[in-house]
């Protein structure tokens, strides 16, 4: 359409802006005025004409990020055909919003409303893209920002815009709101909250255009305990007193100690994978001494399992797929992280030595990490979500939909990793390990804004920007800046994915999503665990040893009257199904019969499977990461129908059963008296003795004289299908 | 805003509520299902017959005996049930039983690798980094696995079986474990074959199976948090146990996996080999109920002596047990709501290499698709007259599975959410495969 044409109709139009009874708007602008409706009425969401290619031909770009191209699409794309100045209310834009003509997304403006009389006035105006001289969006302000409310209390949240000269609007109708915590407060299209009637920190994210702010929603406990209450609460160290402190506000207390028995399967299981033997659960429950939990702890963590049952959960976060980058690297990669495990290598150093990785693919295990994380966007992504805890991975393409990030924090993360080189065959025809690909670092690396070209200096999301001395890698400089004591991410994130793994639930949930719209449970705990954790020279052991000192982790896992509802707190432990290798080894170490594995010894254990495509059913059945995922660290831990399938009925387990060699077998055969018989199986499946009613009930299947093999492969089999083996609790 | 263009939440699927159906068998639960006010599509049941390593399109549905030496090939062409279509001459049950498939000769794509070829045709999306030839990657979630996330477990049977080797995209990537295939890798032409995992084992007499099922239920002691709010994973452990055993006792669900409850004259008309008796079990699985089958047939990948190969093993097989499948259904009339789908994961090259066998090439395939309202007859889009590439009513991958989603139901412009909740749309800007839909 002709510019000419444009001033033209807008000077013809210019006499009837005006209405009676109603100001005219003195000059609409596409930025100011326009792409609020549309952000408001959802035209640009994800799901419509934002998605990939648009919706029937007409792109809009994510949440109006580019109101440049979203401008240049209403009104010159299609041949212009989308705005129609002669007569604006037969363009076709309004004309499809109104659903006057065929429109999938359906009415989205009323003919007539708000919304419509701005659109018509703004095409009638000649549809500019600014005003001349127009103020520029700065930020937005949500009222209340914060506040404590009643359970089930519903208020109103008024957004207002706030732009460069001072001014201001409420832009509330045009705003998206989010509640992602919906137990403690739920939000409505139109901003009205509704609180839940579950006390703790909810949160409302109220997104304007390319702008984000946080209402945070406080839900007390209709009545808190007496002080009394949480005063006689055993206190073993600091992890307790800040806990007992969050559950004084929300009115609730920890479950009731749990029992020897059970605090040694926990334990075992969390800190080594394992179950503990008979010989060892006979001893520990049978000792007297006040001390022995601790001293079961520094067992623990000094048993040579310890290190591969952590190496498997550092594996599923690092390590790719064997089919895109090679079994060779995949292997080197596997081993290396076992050996630091082994060799307890402080998280800083291991960092360090894993992202600043040079050298051959098929000689230097780390090296792997950059084979899957090819580019520095890549690279951007994944280490501020698995070191940081940062996810910044939405804004490569656009502002964060919840968060703060921008794309320049997207780019100037990426900036730290554009000095590298490679050389060599980078992908390759599994399943062979290909060529060796050569990585080093060169300087003078570029990474430049995809949109407005600016060269980005190297800046890490929520620092400042860090110099990169001459010659330097940048890769260093960015680990320097993760490992200094004060850092805000770096330890906060590792801990509390350990917490994670301990608790089944992290303080910030998921594990790896820090964000101001996803509160902490217990903000102080977290501080307090990072920095002890620095203090003690970045050592895993530590923070694990304190999580297992302490009585939180130590609480039963049944409720009392004032935690039944809380899933996020850890006032009582959280049951959670074994994962797939721990679960495997368990059932072999039970029936004394191993699993073969491709690529390893006969008779490995399946916490040595070094890579998540060797075949097995079972591990297959029970879940591992899909490691071609961007990242790979999704476990499913939930219990699956197919999982019942397969304990149930797998010839698997049958046979393991019913060799001849199998533990229960021997044990049969053996001279022991059938009450003890029970007691060990007992032992050996859910490491505690049976109770008197237990005992009968299994004793009676037993004969008096003759084979008892059946009868102890029965109980074995009943006891694996049962709940109380596969969680840990 | 996670409302859909169409103003539908992403799951306004129908769900059959367990609970609301405790007491049914599996014929009546069909029953049931089957009259509830059901959207199109949603009582169809999907057979995805998966050539792995790209069958030759020259070969089989397009052959061109009028292209030169060099690009025609050995096999001679052979007409089919319509007059004007040749077939090539080593699919003659196919070429009579015509009248009741489509062939699709123009599917296209530009993902010429195995790895990366798979993912697309098996998920309707490209990877989105490049994979190598070999790579069993998932990056989005299969067909299979997204028609279980939306049918769901009935009476404790898996909706997603998968016959012979994992395909290696058909996983359910974010949509979690509960939507990954059941996989039966064991091969049903065998004497020995089992179904794994869905009834007693066979070592195990049904009495003492039952004796260990009370043992169990006595000793299966540790407390259930009763009130939901507490959300306790042993409650969801027990009703996943309860649908197990359901499946277990049921007769109807253990007649469907008893393959050789089938008369000799069914299980030879479909051939004694490993993909006949495969898709004569995926027909007995579809009947009670599973929405989605996927049979693997792997070996397709002819860069040499590929006229030896397809003539005395490759075509033969697959002949006779796709036409015997077709047919099979046609007369027990199931076809109406069963949709057979047959192919890999490209076609290939023109030139035959020097030795003998073509290589890959992802410019022009041939689909078969029958049943669920899919005309017979016809055929779908052309290739040059040398084969090089699909040239009439083009088709993409994304095409493909957006008309396999709209024949099971499913809305394939519906928006996922990822792991890290991003939005992503099932299939990218799908378009119809309108002669599908005649």
């Amino acid at each position: 359409m002709n510019p000419f044409f444009w001033r033209l109709v807008a000077f013809l139009a210019l006499p009837v802006i005006g209405r009676a009874g109603e100001p005219a708007p003195a000059s609409l602008s596409f930025r100011n005025d326009i792409l609020p409706i549309l952000s408001g009425n959802g035209c640009n969401a994800g799901s419509c004409h934002a998605k990939q290619g648009g919706q029937n031909g007409f792109q809009l770009t994510i949440f109006g990020f580019d109101p440049a191209a979203d401008y240049l699409e209403i009104t010159r794309n299609a041949r212009g055909r989308r705005i129609f100045p002669a007569a604006p209310e037969q363009s076709l834009l309004l004309l499809k919003a109104t659903k006057r003509i065929d429109h999938e997304g359906g009415e989205r403006i009323k003919p007539g409303s708000h919304d419509y009389r701005i659109l018509v006035d703004w095409i009638r105006q000649g549809a500019p893209l600014e005003a001349p001289g127009e103020p520029s969006l700065q930020s937005i302000a949500v009222k209340p920002a914060r506040g404590s409310y009643r359970k089930g209390q519903r208020q109103p949240i008024e957004v207002t815009a706030l732009f460069s000269d001072g001014s201001k609007r409420v832009v509330t109708e045009y705003c998206e709101f989010q509640a992602p915590l919906k137990t403690f407060v739920d939000v409505s299209e139109e901003g009205m909250m509704q609180v839940g009637k579950t006390p703790g920190d909810g949160v409302v994210i109220v997104r304007y255009l390319d702008q984000v702010a946080v209402s945070r929603v406080a839900v007390p406990p209709d009545r808190t305990l007496p002080k009394s209450a949480y005063a006689s609460l055993p206190v073993h160290n600091e992890i307790d007193r800040l806990s007992w402190k969050r559950f004084a506000e929300l009115g609730i207390l920890p479950s009731k100690p749990c029992g020897d028995a059970e605090f040694l399967r926990r334990a075992s299981l969390d800190a080594t994978g394992r179950l503990p033997s008979p010989g060892r659960a006979r001893a520990f429950l049978a000792d007297p001494a006040k001390d022995k939990r601790q001293r079961l702890v520094d067992e623990l963590l000094a048993d040579a399992n310890w290190a591969d049952h952590w190496a498997t959960k550092w594996r599923d976060i690092t390590v790719g797929n064997t089919q895109r980058i090679g079994v060779k690297p995949v292997y080197l990669l596997d081993h290396w992280i076992r050996r630091k495990f082994q060799e307890n290598t402080p998280y800083d150093r291991f960092t360090r030595e894993l992202l600043t990785a040079q050298g051959s693919s098929h000689r230097d295990g780390p090296v792997a990490l950059f084979r899957d994380q090819r580019d520095p966007e890549m690279l951007s992504a994944y280490v501020s979500r698995i070191f940081l805890g940062v996810r910044l991975d939405c804004a490569k393409c656009h502002h964060h939909p919840s968060e703060k990030w921008s794309q320049d924090d997207y780019y100037q993360m990426a900036a730290f990793f554009n000095s590298l080189k490679s050389k060599g065959q980078n992908f390759i025809s599994a399943p062979i390990s290909g060529e060796p690909e050569e990585l080093w670092f060169e300087p003078g690396g570029k990474t430049s804004h995809p949109v407005t070209g600016a060269l980005m200096k190297a800046k890490p999301p929520g620092g400042s920007e860090l110099p990169i001395p001459e010659g330097t890698d940048p890769r260093a400089v960015l680990v320097d800046w993760m490992v200094r004591p004060d850092n805000p991410y770096f330890a906060r994130a590792v801990v509390n994915r350990i917490w994670g793994e301990f608790f089944g639930r992290g303080i910030v949930h998921p594990v790896d999503d820090f964000r101001e719209s996803n509160p902490s449970v217990n903000d102080e705990l977290l501080t307090w665990l990072a920095q002890d954790f620095v203090t003690h020279g970045f050592d895993l052991k530590h923070v694990m040893r304190r999580i297992l000192n302490s009585a939180l982790y130590q609480a039963g896992s049944l409720p009392n009257e004032t935690n039944v509802a809380d899933n996020t707190n850890f006032s009582r432990s959280l049951r959670r199904r074994l994962p797939a290798e721990v679960m495997l080894d368990a059932v072999c170490d039970v029936t004394g019969v191993r699993d073969s594995f491709d690529g390893l010894p006969l008779d490995s254990r399946a916490v040595r499977t070094w890579n998540n495509l060797l075949p097995s059913v079972f591990l297959t059945t029970f879940g591992r990461p899909d490691s071609s995922a961007d990242c790979p660290c999704e476990r499913m831990l939930s219990p699956t129908m197919t999982q019942a399938l397969h304990l149930l009925n797998s010839e698997a387990l049958v046979s393991k059963l019913a060799q001849s060699d199998s533990l229960p077998a021997k044990l049969a055969e053996g001279p022991m008296p059938t009450p003890v018989l029970v007691e060990e199986l007992y032992l050996r499946v859910f490491s505690r003795l049976p109770n008197p009613e237990e005992r009968t009930i299994a004793e009676k299947i037993f004969p008096a004289s003759g084979d008892r093999r059946k009868a102890a492969e029965d109980l074995t089999w009943a006891l694996l299908n049962s709940a109380e083996f596969v969680f840990n609790h | 805003m996670n409302r859909n263009c169409n103003g539908h939440g992403r799951r306004d699927f129908l769900q059959t509520g367990l609970s609301a159906l405790g007491g049914l068998s599996l014929t009546e639960m069909l029953r049931h299902r089957a009259e509830a006010a059901t959207p199109a599509g949603s009582d169809t049941r999907c057979i995805f017959i998966w050539l792995d390593g790209g069958p030759s399109h020259y070969e089989t549905f397009d052959p061109k005996p009028d292209a030169p030496d060099g690009i025609r090939g050995d096999f001679k062409t052979i007409p089919t049930r319509v007059p004007g279509v040749h077939f090539s001459e080593h699919v003659p049950k196919l070429a009579k039983a015509f009248d009741k498939f489509t062939v699709i000769r123009s599917i296209a794509h530009n993902q010429n690798n195995h790895g990366a070829g798979n993912h697309y045709l098996t998920t309707g999306r490209p990877t989105p980094v490049p994979v190598g030839c070999g790579a069993f990657v998932t990056f989005h979630p299969s067909l299979g696995s997204v028609v279980a996330s939306d049918r769901g477990v009935i009476n404790g049977m898996p909706a997603y079986f998968n016959l012979g080797s994992m395909t290696r995209s058909g996983g359910p990537s974010f949509l979690g474990a509960s939507n990954a295939p059941f996989v039966i890798a064991d091969n049903p032409s065998q004497t020995n074959f089992r179904v794994r995992d869905v009834s007693i084992p066979k070592s195990l007499d049904p009495e003492r199976a039952g004796s260990r099922r009370r043992l169990r239920e006595e000793l299966d002691r540790l407390t259930r948090i009763q009130e939901s709010v507490a959300e306790d994973p042993a409650v969801a452990f027990d009703s996943y146990y309860e649908q197990a055993y359901r499946l277990v006792y049921s007769p109807g669900a253990q007649a469907a996996f008893d393959i050789g409850k089938e008369p000799d004259t069914v299980r030879d008309a479909y051939g004694r080999t490993d993909l006949g008796q495969r898709l004569l079990l995926a027909r007995r699985l579809t009947e009670a109920g599973v929405p989605f089958v996927s049979v693997h047939y792997g070996g397709w990948d002819h860069h040499g002596d590929i006229f030896k190969k397809l003539k005395d093993d490759f075509l033969p097989k697959t002949d006779q047990a796709v036409s015997a499948l077709i047919n099979d259904l046609h007369q027990r009339g199931t076809l109406k709501n069963t949709l057979v789908v047959l192919l890999g994961e490209f076609g290939r090259t023109p030139k035959i290499n020097p030795g003998a066998g073509r290589d890959h090439w992802s410019f022009a395939m041939s689909v078969l698709m029958a049943g669920a309202g899919i005309p017979g007859g016809q055929i779908v889009g052309a290739t040059d007259v040398k084969g090089y590439y699909a040239n009439e009513n083009v088709y993409r991958p994304e095409d493909f599975a957006a008309s396999i989603y709209t024949k099971m139901g499913i809305d394939h412009g519906q928006v996922l959410h990822d792991t890290a909740n991003r939005p992503i749309q099932l299939i990218d800007r799908g378009h119809l495969i309108k002669e599908l839909f005649a």
